[in-house]
């Protein structure tokens, strides 16, 4: 398996996700067999394939929503599943996520964007919190970095239903960030957006990658995918088929399947 | 008005609006002492507004608990919690009187004829209005506000404040409905707690609403009538600062 | 944003030191050093007035707190079986005697006399205004088949009116006969309105003339009238040995209400300048001696 070469990275320690013989079903429907995969901080994973092969379901894995049914998912070789509560959720809390729907809560800007800042805490510092919010605002930089990787800095006291269906997934993106995750999981971020914000998007893309996070972004766009990513996996009914980088995929695929996709033969 | 509604509770003070209140009943000759209706006011509205808090962190906790788990039996706890939506408040004032009466198994805790055994008759009829609506309020939430909070590494809890604050306004509904309950009804206050007035007319266990149905049971119908507005003007006002609190919500 | 965050944070919390004070310290306030009296009396009694006037005399005598606790008759006799009054006053002698001999109460004294009437519609369409006793009244009513409203609900007045038909030997049955199942209060305004005759403590009908289309026909003893109209009242502790009561406190007020100066009290009072009661104790043949109803 090629390994993406390394842009600078932030944190000492290296490693990734891998997946190891991965396979999810619900009841008797199997969604994922037999998946494999790695991702390392620093490179962009693109998660091809046609709606309904499982690209939802193995992104939601490796979020940790729920254990895979067989196979093993590690985080910096850490099975999270074998770690107390407590400390999965610190291991969720070192990944961000983007869903096809923004689903912001009913509040400002600003206060989307903190939301992953503000989990962390205790009862005691939450009361803190909310006695000097009442008096004062307070500054959090990370919040505004994030939002300025997505160019929303002037909106962030601006209430969330105000935002149009581009800018708000686009705050969605910044409160993916603002926790200073090691990973972004991605899925199809882009596919309800026009192409300005679509643009925007993919430059926050790759202002993240290029701080040292690894991205695995699912996408049905080929073009998107050879803009963005380092290497390509495409899934075909719950398999995948093919990985490698990006060059190799698209232009000298090694599965015949893979070719008829991306030329668009194979219509789902 | 914000700064007037706590005084308006503190039924011992000398409040603001008792001004507005004496300017617009002027008009009417009241055969009452003075500081009686201030005092059942203040009977009513501490009675009522300590029922709904104890009902509120009762039901949304099992709210939440009732909308987002699946359990067996589920549905038949729905059906109890609607049912108990409209328990008839002098059977629940017959209910807490078996508890507290000297013949009752709590009889030694003296309840009988109290303002605490008011709160508890109260608290039974409001708490399910509380958990029945905030129930509906909080499973219409967007499933998928609940994965952001739980992806983004939230304990349990924490997704269970981001739905409470999603839900937030149909909550208040919620709240509004379960005093609007309690603060009119009659029933289980007159039972359980007798009607009583000092010897200089200030109330121990007399509302609003019981006062009210003496005035009618004497025949005096339009001082009924003008306690029962002096209810309803209560209730607006306490919707009225609820809703501005909400701001642009509405 | 803020200022009003704050104003309501202010407010959340006078509001709840307001409550824990309105709760906690009422309660405190109520109980004097020699404690509390529940009294049971009915709606009728209480509506009357009488209380007031007697409580408060009680009160600043004795530096005892009264608490009074209307309802109707089954009601009052029923807290005073489950020991949440301390003593019962009625005024339904058959429901008394069943509340003695089943235990409940003890050491009956009669404090007071009061009496009923019998009004009706102003045109009198039974023509009762000519007759004198109240089962003469009941007898012409059946049979002009008039209007009747009863409280229908086993209180004094509802006993004493079932008493009457029974002498009357006329049968209260038929569409002119009904109940309201209410108080003195909600029966008298509802027999104003549909035109029909009842029967009324005099207390109350004084108390509401005013509001309700109803004129007099039959008067009861207080103002010399039919002595079968008499309604006596009855004040009784409840038993000690049956429930946790304070026993002490309850013989005391029945020796006031008994003594010189409740007895004076009874005889003053009036509604509307028209007298209601006549105190027991002060008659020429008073009855000191511990009822016990007898075995029949």
């Amino acid at each position: 398996m090629a390994h993406a070469t390394a842009h600078h990275r932030r944190r000492a320690r290296s490693t990734g996700i891998s997946l190891s013989n991965v396979s999810h079903g619900f009841g008797r429907t199997t969604v994922l067999e037999d998946v494999s995969l790695r991702v390392d901080r620093g490179e962009t994973l693109a998660l091809i394939g046609p709606s309904g092969t499982g690209k939802t379901t193995l992104l939601r894995l490796v979020a940790c929503f729920e254990p895979p049914v067989a196979g093993d998912i590690r985080f910096e070789n850490e099975d999270p599943w074998s770690l107390s509560t407590a400390d999965r959720l610190a291991a969720r809390r070192r990944l961000g996520m983007v869903f096809q729907e923004p689903t912001l809560f009913d509040t400002t800007v600003r206060r989307n964007v903190s939301y992953g800042l503000r989990l962390r805490v205790g009862w005691r510092e939450r009361l803190r919190r909310w006695v000097t919010r009442l008096v004062d605002t307070p500054s959090m930089p990370a919040v505004d970095e994030a939002l300025e990787t997505v160019g929303l800095t002037a909106a962030a006291g601006r209430p969330a239903d105000s935002l149009s269906g581009g800018e708000a997934q686009r705050v969605a993106f910044a409160r993916a960030l603002a926790p200073n995750p090691d990973f972004l999981l991605l899925d199809e971020p882009t596919s309800d957006l026009d192409p300005r914000n679509t643009a925007v998007i993919e430059q926050a893309i790759g202002t993240a990658s290029d701080d040292g996070l690894g991205v695995v972004i699912a996408t049905h766009d080929m073009q998107q995918a050879e803009r963005v990513a380092d290497r390509v996996a495409v899934l075909l009914d719950g398999r995948l088929i093919e990985v490698g980088s990006t060059d190799a995929v698209f232009t000298d695929p090694d599965d015949r399947r893979t070719r008829r996709f991306i030329t668009g033969e194979l219509i789902y | 008005m914000i700064e007037t509604v706590p005084l308006l509770v503190d039924a011992g003070a000398v409040f603001d609006a008792s001004v507005l209140f004496d300017a617009s009943v002027g008009l009417v000759d009241l055969p009452f002492r003075p500081g009686y209706i201030e005092s059942i006011i203040g009977v009513s509205l501490s009675v009522s507004l300590t029922a709904v808090a104890l009902s509120t962190l009762v039901g949304l906790p099992v709210a939440l608990a009732v909308g987002f788990t699946e359990f067996p039996g589920k549905r038949l706890v729905v059906a109890l919690i609607n049912t108990g939506m409209g328990l008839p408040s002098v059977v629940v004032g017959l209910l807490v009187l078996f508890a507290v009466s000297n013949a009752g198994p709590l009889g030694s805790l003296d309840l009988v004829f109290t303002r605490e055994a008011m709160v508890i008759s109260q608290f039974v009829l409001a708490t399910p209005v509380v958990t029945g609506v905030s129930l509906a309020a909080v499973t219409g939430v967007d499933d998928g506000l609940r994965d952001v909070a739980h992806a983004m590494g939230g304990t349990r809890l924490d997704v269970a404040l981001a739905t409470i604050s999603e839900a937030r306004s149909g909550i208040a509904t919620a709240i509004l409905a379960g005093l609007g309950r309690a603060i009119s009804e009659v029933g289980s206050v007159l039972i359980v707690g007798g009607n009583i007035v000092r010897a200089d007319g200030t109330s121990v266990t007399r509302t609003l609403t019981t006062a009210i149905q003496l005035e009618a049971r004497q025949g005096r119908f339009e001082i009924a009538l003008l306690l029962g507005g002096v209810l309803v003007a209560l209730v607006l006002v306490i919707n009225g600062v609820v809703l501005r609190l909400g701001g642009r919500r509405y | 944003m803020s200022i009003q965050r704050r104003g309501f944070l202010t407010g959340v919390g006078i509001t709840a030191v307001s409550l824990a004070g309105c709760l906690g310290s009422a309660e405190a306030s109520d109980s004097s050093a020699l404690g509390t009296l529940t009294v049971g009396v009915t709606t009728s009694t209480y509506d009357s007035g009488l209380l007031d006037v007697l409580h408060s005399a009680f009160e600043s005598t004795y530096g005892v707190t009264v608490r009074a606790i209307a309802g109707g008759t089954g009601q009052t006799l029923t807290r005073g079986e489950r020991g949440d009054v301390d003593v019962v006053m009625a005024h339904a002698r058959s429901l008394e005697d069943a509340f003695i001999e089943s235990g409940h109460g003890i050491n009956r004294r009669a404090f007071a006399d009061g009496d009923f009437v019998i009004a009706g519609p102003p045109d009198d369409p039974a023509g009762i205004a000519d007759l004198d006793t109240a089962s003469e009244a009941f007898a012409r009513i059946a049979t002009t088949e008039s209007a009747f409203l009863s409280r229908g609900d086993n209180s004094g007045t509802h006993v004493k009116e079932r008493a009457i038909w029974d002498d009357s030997e006329a049968d209260p049955a038929g569409a002119w006969y009904t109940e309201s199942g209410q108080g003195m209060g909600e029966t008298l305004v509802q027999a104003g309105q549909r035109g029909a005759y009842l029967l009324s403590v005099r207390g109350n009908f004084i108390a509401l003339s005013d509001r309700v289309d109803l004129d007099l026909f039959v008067e009861g003893p207080v103002t010399d009238g039919d002595p079968a109209l008499d309604n006596p009242y009855g004040v009784i502790a409840v038993n000690p040995a049956r429930h946790d009561v304070e026993y002490e406190l309850a013989m005391l007020y029945v020796g006031f209400l008994t003594g010189q100066e409740g007895q004076q009290i009874i005889e003053e009072y009036t509604i509307d300048g028209q007298p209601v009661f006549y105190p027991d104790g002060l008659s020429e043949d008073p009855n000191f001696d511990q009822y016990t109803p007898s075995e029949e």
